[in-house]
């Protein structure tokens, strides 16, 4: 039955048409994660629009191949000028900058490009071996307990997405908000139309996105006349070229950096909130830590860009875990290809791969082929991104608000969807310039239907609101919330408040008592494990005499 | 006043916007079946959002007044400063201002020029406005502005089937 799936996915993917698509997604993806100020989050959503026509597969092949194009396409810029082309290689530029300069610029990119490769298709096998575990896990997951994840993937974006978690929570209940207008989903009551017809039917949710992440990003990058009228990198990347054979045997010395990091990748991508910025300096520093040599690390090592390339081209596979088992995004981008899922009328749930598998291996096949274009691409992008660095930052910013224009437009062919785009593009300008993270905002839209509609289905059930603090997956997700909201503040005081030492110990008591409540054999077993595991903390910090850290540790600490 | 900041005067706005909104939830019709009211959903987030903004002009109220504007010590950075006063603050956002101020117009007169004519008076017109109208550069804009419109119009028309507005001024040639 999995080889039949297989096959016909591979014949939706292996036709002339969609591996010309891909190519040309990937090359798209590679020089818009090259741009600096230009994300990956962008390029996906301006890519949105052109898949309106595709079949769902293609569509959704083109988008994977422009999410793996881009995570890779950050490198180029990051060691070839130093200036990270996404934040997802912002680490990337600490060893990979200082090692190009040092005259093996071949070098430091063959590593880059090898190094995301690995990451990819380690990313890649688990996408296809744990998504489908995690959908028979979301099957027991009824309403109260979907509504919770919902609350608990919002709450862990807000407090990881920004420096101020009450700015984090009223991004994302503006966003929720903002999915309420016009017609409910239940009854189909107008709401907040204030008698005019274009709101009735509501803010179409990628002109939302469009305006808020693509168009008050081009607004940020043009702010400065100066910088504006400047090229794209100052620094001229000169032609190099890329080293295989070399970097292969580097990546392949060092196998344990590349699964490590991999796998630090995917769990932050399947972590919500969390991405390829955290994840890739997350995988830098446990290199560091691990490595005998820590002090050269900055120096122009190939531990110090294999850790952040392997980790952040994984990140990705993770998020499409989640996305594609529970149907909730782990970030932007994620919720981005949720939404051209929802274009196609794919509702991702944890039906869709039972379902829809087809369509299921067709994404994962694509992630899988899209690694591999993007391998055979890197070397000719390098040329490309060669002359994209000489245009400059205000020609491209005219001519992605055009398309946005264009694009847009062309969701639903109504003019109010370019309206939509503008005043959501100043509202997200305001917003980014206040210091509210757009991500919990973009969750909330995206996830403002999914919410309201398990509320709705869950009091059809029972007006009863004990389930959703008695039924063990959504206290499960409350708990998680809870903590995740309390993360920020420990963060700020560990080290420093008493209460702090309490914290990891609180959060495993807490939560093994919703892996208890669930019955069977591994999820007791699990949380009894997690029991302990607190117990042990507990124990060791009491031995200790509950000492908080020294001014040294907090140093360190703050540095961490 | 003293302990006034911008964040005080965000939460604020935020506050009445809550308050607004609340009472429009007074003009949900109510159906007499479904369990969950239309309102229901609206008001638990408004509720939720009227506590953080609360919550948030405590905090800002407590900080005092703001120090000087981040766009300020840019400045000292060897980034464009901000000069002091409404010319100041104009000035220094002038570049999203005119990108607004187009889109907008690029909006108005859509039925008139449709998206083809209007796109590429668009992009040209804030090419100029923010890399400056020297001659030279004129070409270079006009060809920049007519080719990516013109590909982006042609994919969209002619590969994707889309009907992008044609405006007055095109419609009589198609």
């Amino acid at each position: 039955m999995i080889l039949d799936n297989i096959m016909a996915a591979f014949g939706e993917i292996l036709t002339v048409q969609t591996l010309i698509l891909m190519l040309v997604g990937v090359a798209g993806g590679l020089i818009a994660g090259a741009i600096p100020g230009f994300t990956i989050a962008m390029a996906v959503v301006l890519t949105l629009p052109f898949t309106f026509g595709m079949p769902a597969s293609q569509g959704l092949a083109t988008m994977v191949s422009v999410l793996v194009g881009g995570l890779s396409g950050g490198l180029m810029a990051g060691i070839l000028t130093g200036i990270p082309g996404t934040p997802s290689s912002v680490a990337t530029t600490f060893d990979g900058f200082p090692m190009a300069r040092g005259g093996k610029p071949g070098l430091a990119l063959g590593i880059g490009v090898w190094s995301s490769f690995c990451g990819g298709i380690i990313s890649a096998c688990l996408l296809v071996t744990l998504a489908p575990q995690l959908a028979r896990i979301g099957l027991e997951f009824n309403p109260w307990d979907y509504f919770m994840l919902v609350m608990f993937a919002l709450t862990i974006t807000a407090s990881l997405a920004g420096r101020s978690l009450v700015k984090g929570l009223i991004a994302g209940l503006v966003g929720l908000l903002v999915r309420t207008v016009g017609e409910d989903e239940a009854v189909g009551m107008a709401r907040f139309d204030f008698g005019t017809d274009v709101l009735l039917q509501g803010f179409d949710f990628i002109a939302v996105l469009i305006g808020l992440f693509a168009f008050s990003q081009l607004l940020r990058d043009v702010r400065d006349p100066v910088v504006a009228r400047k090229s794209l990198t100052e620094r001229s990347a000169v032609q190099i070229r890329i080293e295989h054979r070399a970097a292969i045997r580097e990546v392949m010395k060092r196998w344990t950096i590349v699964i490590r990091s991999a796998l630090i990748g995917v769990f932050t991508g399947i972590l919500p909130g969390a991405g390829g910025s955290i994840a890739n300096i997350l995988a830098y520093d446990q290199a560091k830590k691990a490595s005998k040599h820590p002090d050269k690390f900055g120096t122009g090592i190939p531990d110090g860009i294999i850790a952040p390339e392997s980790s952040n081209n994984a990140v990705e596979g993770g998020a499409l875990i989640v996305l594609m088992a529970l149907g909730i995004p782990g970030d932007v981008t994620a919720a981005v290809m949720l939404g051209a899922l929802l274009i196609h009328d794919v509702i991702p749930s944890p039906t869709f791969i039972s379902e829809e598998p087809v369509l299921a291996y067709s994404i994962f096949i694509a992630f899988f082929l899209a690694t591999f274009i993007m391998l055979g691409l890197q070397s000719f992008m390098l040329r490309v991104f060669v002359l994209v660095t000489k245009v400059r930052m205000y020609v491209l910013a005219s001519i992605i608000l055009g398309f946005c224009g264009i694009g847009v437009f062309a969701i639903n062919n109504i003019e109010f969807d370019v309206w939509t785009l503008l005043w959501f593009g100043i509202l997200g300008f305001v917003m980014r310039h206040f210091g509210f993270p757009l991500a919990p905002m973009i969750l909330g839209v995206v996830l403002g239907n999914i919410a309201e509609l398990n509320l709705s289905r869950a009091m059809a059930i029972s007006t009863d609101l004990t389930p959703f603090f008695t039924r063990p997956w959504a206290l499960f997700f409350l708990l998680m919330a809870l903590f995740s909201a309390a993360f920020p503040l420990f963060q700020a005081h560990r080290g420093k408040r008493l209460w702090t030492l309490f914290y990891l110990p609180t959060a495993c008591f807490a939560l093994s008592a919703p892996l208890f409540m669930m019955g069977g054999v591994t999820r007791p077993i699990l949380a009894a494990a997690l029991a302990a595991l607190g117990a042990f903390v507990l124990w060791r910090r009491a031995r200790g005499g509950w000492l908080l850290s020294t001014s040294e540790d907090q140093a360190v600490l703050r540095e961490s | 006043m003293e302990r006034l900041n911008r964040d005080v005067y965000i939460a604020v706005v935020l506050l009445v916007l809550c308050g607004v909104l609340f009472w429009a939830t007074f003009d949900i019709r109510q159906p007499d079946y479904g369990v969950l009211m239309p309102s229901a959903w609206p008001r638990t987030i408004l509720v939720a959002l009227t506590i953080l903004s609360l919550i948030y002009l405590i905090q800002s109220l407590r900080r005092g007044r703001d120090g000087a504007p981040a766009e300020e010590i840019e400045g000292i950075a060897g980034i464009e400063a901000r000069q002091p006063g409404l010319i100041g603050w104009i000035l220094y956002w002038r570049n999203p201002l005119w990108c607004f101020a187009l889109f907008l117009a690029y909006l108005i007169t859509l039925p008139v020029f449709g998206m083809l004519i209007g796109g590429v008076l668009f992009v040209f017109v804030l090419q100029g406005v923010l890399g400056g109208w020297a001659l030279r550069r004129l070409a270079y804009h006009a060809a920049v502005a007519l080719l990516t419109v013109g590909g982006m119009w042609s994919v969209f028309t002619y590969g994707l089937d889309v009907m992008l507005p044609a405006g007055m001024l095109f419609d009589p040639f198609r």
